[in-house]
């Protein structure tokens, strides 16, 4: 699978609570993305257009099991690239068929506002004639995201309507 | 010669659905079959759990049922939430429902009730789920949609991350507790993701449960994926006194001659209270002696890692004879039922109630700035939850900073962030 997008920079430690503030629960699902880093970047939610990558540091989506991917998508982000990536946000982005990748070094190779390439295949991402190399999705993962997640498969296998 | 496993190497390994026993690396995946589930009540609130349900269950008798977060319920969207998941429990034959008043908040209450057992894989979709490592229980927070997968198969999957040793010796000083011992390790080393971490050591014979508890809770604040303490004696004594004799528990332990991707050393007796300052937990903290005097108007004691009945103790001890200042609102939140009727019988919710703080029913509401007392604009909070995230508590404008039990009730005294050491009368 292969990406290419705008890229909105983010610091470290991006916290499931900026991503998917707990007033989200009282809200209608659709609602609920236009709060999208709203305390540590107000008016980003209204910026960001489909197709736009989010490069980030270390600590992705630490926090909570909140679908926090859910407004990420919503919002019409085609993935996640960051230089480490908290395991239950990881593994909700591909249950719910946000691509990601864990990239280390990736938060000083892009600029914000530039085109970049991300290959989840082979690892590559490619940003103002530069690459990066890290290591690709296991494919096991990458099959998960490219059924469009994991309700899709398991609706295939027969376990839900 | 095999590899020698880690501990949740071994507990990943002997949980594999192909081949089990054979030892696992980093890096691998490895699907296994899990052992417990816990759902929330927070599946009411996710956007695809009510649409697309599982047609049938794995075991449901292996499927708990917790209603923590949304109670008692703040809006009629939530309380009729609620109504649907209590018909789904009956209709899949889930029995084991902890309503309100009948239970508390999860991690604390698996624990409480045997659902936590050493050796074993527990799944929850909440990320402190790593909460069950202090009984030597491979529990992780997978996410409702992980959850809905497990509902229906009875498996998930597990990257292999590195472990992180961490050693702990000595005996903690009155007045300092886990969280501190948590607060010390985010602070000097940082996050995690990814990794595991197992604790060892001659240090860990003389931690209560509750205070490794704090310890193996807190750790999903370093993104780490599991957080495993040894089944000695004391963990294992716990757990047998909770589980039905019939039942055998098959604790793992970690190969002595096992190899580890970094160790960290901890002298138990050396460590002071601490704080986690406004935003973040990793690499942000401080002695609560270097922050002393800031103003608070708010202080919170409970949550999963910090409402039993040894934080219920220590705020007694400080409040006992004392007032809360008038500047500060202080709420404290038992993690069960269980606890707060123990508390009630030791005259720890008398004291506390006489010093002017609010005793709530036990319930994530502060915690996740749900409901309960959530904060307002400019407040600023010391709290022995588990978060001090932007927003986490209530409104963004407002300041969390993350401390042990004794401090907050120390703080509340003060009227600004003290040191607890010398105000506590006793220790549990
Ligand atoms: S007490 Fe707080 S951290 Fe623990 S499960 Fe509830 S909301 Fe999450």
């Amino acid at each position: 699978m292969k990406l290419v997008g705008r890229a909105w920079v983010f610091d470290d430690d991006i916290n499931t609570d900026l991503l998917y503030p707990a007033a989200c629960f009282r809200l209608p699902v659709e609602e609920r993305p236009a709060l999208t880093m709203s305390a540590n970047r107000p008016g980003w939610s209204r910026e960001v257009r489909p197709g736009d990558l989010l490069v980030a540091g270390t600590n992705f989506g630490t926090g909570s099991s909140r679908p926090a991917a859910d407004n990420l998508k919503a919002l019409g982000v085609a993935g996640v690239v960051a230089e480490s990536i908290n395991g239950l946000f990881f593994r909700n982005a591909i249950n719910t068929g946000l691509p990601v990748l864990e990239a280390p070094g990736v938060r000083a190779f892009v600029r914000e506002g530039t085109r970049v390439e991300i290959d989840l295949d082979t690892g590559a991402i490619r940003s103002e004639g530069r690459t990066l190399n890290v290591r690709p999705l296991p494919g096991f993962l990458a099959r998960i995201l490219a059924e469009g997640g994991i309700l899709p498969r398991l609706r295939k296998e027969g376990y839900i309507d | 010669m095999s590899r020698p496993q880690t501990q949740i190497e071994r507990t990943l390994s002997l949980h594999a659905t192909e081949a089990p026993g054979r030892p696992v690396e980093p890096e691998e995946f490895v699907e296994v079959e899990v052992d417990r589930l816990v759902l929330l009540d927070m599946a009411a609130t996710h956007p695809e759990f009510l649409a697309h349900l599982p047609r049938r269950v794995h075991r449901p008798e292996r499927v708990a049922w917790v209603f923590d977060h949304l109670v008692p319920a703040p809006t009629v969207e939530l309380a009729s939430g609620l109504v649907k998941l209590r018909e789904l429990a009956a209709r899949w034959g889930i029995t084991s429902v902890f309503d309100i008043g009948r239970g508390g908040i999860s991690h604390p209450l698996m624990a409480e009730k045997g659902w936590v057992r050493p050796g074993e894989i527990l799944a929850n979709t909440d990320s402190h789920t790593c909460a069950a490592g202090a009984l030597g229980c491979a529990g992780r927070g997978v996410g409702m949609l992980e959850v809905m997968s497990i509902l229906s198969t009875g498996r998930t999957w597990f990257r292999v991350g590195e472990t992180v040793r961490a050693s702990l010796s000595g005996h903690l000083a009155p007045g300092v507790a886990g969280k501190d011992v948590f607060l010390s390790l985010a602070g000097e080393f940082g996050a995690i993701p990814g990794r595991n971490i197992e604790f060892a050591g001659d240090g860990i014979a003389g931690l209560p449960i509750p205070t490794r508890q704090a310890i193996a809770t807190m750790c999903a604040e370093i993104s780490a994926e599991f957080a495993l303490f040894p089944p000695d004696a004391r963990a294992l004594d716990y757990v047998r006194a909770r589980v039905p004799a019939d039942e055998p528990l098959a604790p793992v332990r970690a190969d002595p001659d096992a190899s580890y991707a970094a160790e960290w050393r901890v002298d138990l007796s050396g460590v002071e209270p601490l704080v986690a300052l406004p935003n973040r937990v990793a690499r942000n903290v401080r002695l609560v002696s270097e922050v002393a005097g800031v103003t608070i108007t708010r202080a919170v004691v409970g949550s999963c890692a910090n409402g039993t009945i040894e934080d219920l103790e220590a705020v007694a001890n400080v409040l006992r004879g004392r007032r809360v200042h008038p500047g500060v609102v202080f709420t404290v939140t038992p993690t069960t039922s269980d606890v707060m009727a123990e508390a009630a019988r030791r005259g720890l919710i008398d004291t506390i109630v006489a010093a002017g703080a609010l005793v709530t029913s036990p319930t994530c509401g502060a915690c996740f700035g749900g409901h309960m007392g959530v904060l307002g604009d400019g407040e600023v909070c010391v709290t022995s939850t588990t978060r001090n995230f932007q927003g986490r508590m209530g409104s963004p404008n407002a300041k969390i900073y993350l401390a042990s039990s004794a401090t907050v009730a120390a703080s509340a005294v003060a009227g600004c962030l003290a040191d607890p050491r010398g105000l506590e009368g006793k220790r549990p």
